[in-house]
């Protein structure tokens, strides 16, 4: 179903792997309801996902670019703006790795230097995304960054391990980076708190699906799929949204402000 | 040992942090060495990097051994 809530607007899309990823249903949604869109992702991660597949389909363009490298983001944005025909109106950022705990190590016996890597992927790079944004007076007025994050950021849930410290640098980054950017050109930044959600990403993490089965039950609503959390994410980067700022946005079925569900008792 | 294999062997402990004595030539990237799926991707894309080649996506498939890493660069590199 097509509003064309986004008729006119152009934004960047980070992180589509495959069809699971909510990217990739983001950028759908996106092209859906008007929008002019370019992908991107890390090299590797280029190869290793279905992308092309992706780009073909909406017609959209893919920029490689690896996140932690402002060279590459200022190229991004370079290129974006000038295959779109203008400056942007939305940036998606959904982009994430720990080494590890892709390597199972436990988190109290974590590899700092790769810890490092986990903050510079994961959160360090939303930072400068927005920075290279900013400096290049790439985003239009009203325009809206979103980030995809998770409840670990404010609770504790062991096997997400660092990606939880990751998660909470990352809101914390939409906040503070929310001020200025309103003080500047009134645009806005905020984190979609989503419920857990089998991707790639997602299934890296150890017993994901009984957590998954857990957190649907939690939920009286059961866990938000990533088709609704796409069309969430489209109302933020529409001008409904315009007054919302800041803010971390819990996406999940009511997960967040549940305590105990009996549903949970028939597990 | 030639220096293709000996860099190759180097690639691989530095990208899986393995030990050398792991990585032997039967030993399989993801049943012994504990690659996941990135982690292969970025080791094809390290031997690319490295040996200057292009390592085509279906032929990637076939090397799944450290063995069969040595053989195939050094394949490409005599080419």
């Amino acid at each position: 179903m097509s509003n064309n809530l986004l008729a006119g607007k152009r934004g960047i899309i980070f992180g589509a792997l495959d069809d699971q990823s909510i990217a990739w249903k983001i950028a759908e949604k996106a092209v859906e309801q008007g929008a002019k869109i370019t992908l991107t992702n890390a090299p590797v991660a280029l190869r290793l996902g279905q992308i092309q597949e992706l780009s073909k389909k909406l017609n959209a363009e893919i920029i490689p670019a690896d996140a932690t490298s402002i060279e590459d983001l200022e190229n991004l944005f370079d290129k974006s703006i000038e295959i779109l025909g203008g400056k942007l109106d939305f940036v998606l950022h959904s982009i994430g790795m720990s080494v590890n705990v892709r390597k199972n190590k436990p988190y109290t016996g974590l590899n700092y230097d790769w810890m490092q890597k986990t903050f510079d992927v994961s959160a360090i790079s939303f930072h400068k995304v927005m920075q290279v944004a900013m400096d290049k007076k790439a985003i239009n007025e009203w325009g809206s960054i979103v980030a995809l994050s998770y409840i670990a950021a404010q609770r504790t849930f062991p096997d997400y391990s660092e990606m939880a410290e990751s998660k909470a640098l990352l809101e914390s980054f939409a906040r503070s980076f929310g001020y200025h950017w309103a003080k500047e050109n009134n645009v806005r930044v905020n984190t979609i708190s989503q419920s857990p959600t089998i991707t790639k990403a997602g299934q890296g993490i150890k017993g994901f699906m009984d957590f998954f089965n857990y957190a649907d039950k939690m939920s009286p609503l059961g866990n938000a799929s990533s088709d609704a959390c796409a069309d969430y994410c489209i109302s933020l980067f529409s001008d409904l949204t315009r007054m919302v700022t800041m803010q971390n946005l819990y996406h999940d079925g009511g997960f967040s402000s549940m305590g105990m569900n009996p549903a949970i008792l028939e597990l | 040992m030639s220096s293709v294999a000996e860099k190759v062997k180097k690639i691989i402990v530095d990208k899986l942090g393995v030990d050398e004595s792991e990585v032997t030539p039967e030993a399989s990237f993801t049943n012994d060495l504990g690659a996941d799926s990135l982690d292969t991707v970025e080791l094809i894309m390290e031997f690319e990097k490295e040996f200057d080649i292009s390592i085509p996506d279906e032929e990637a498939e076939n090397i799944q051994t450290v063995g069969q890493a040595v053989s195939y660069v050094q394949k490409e590199v005599e080419n």
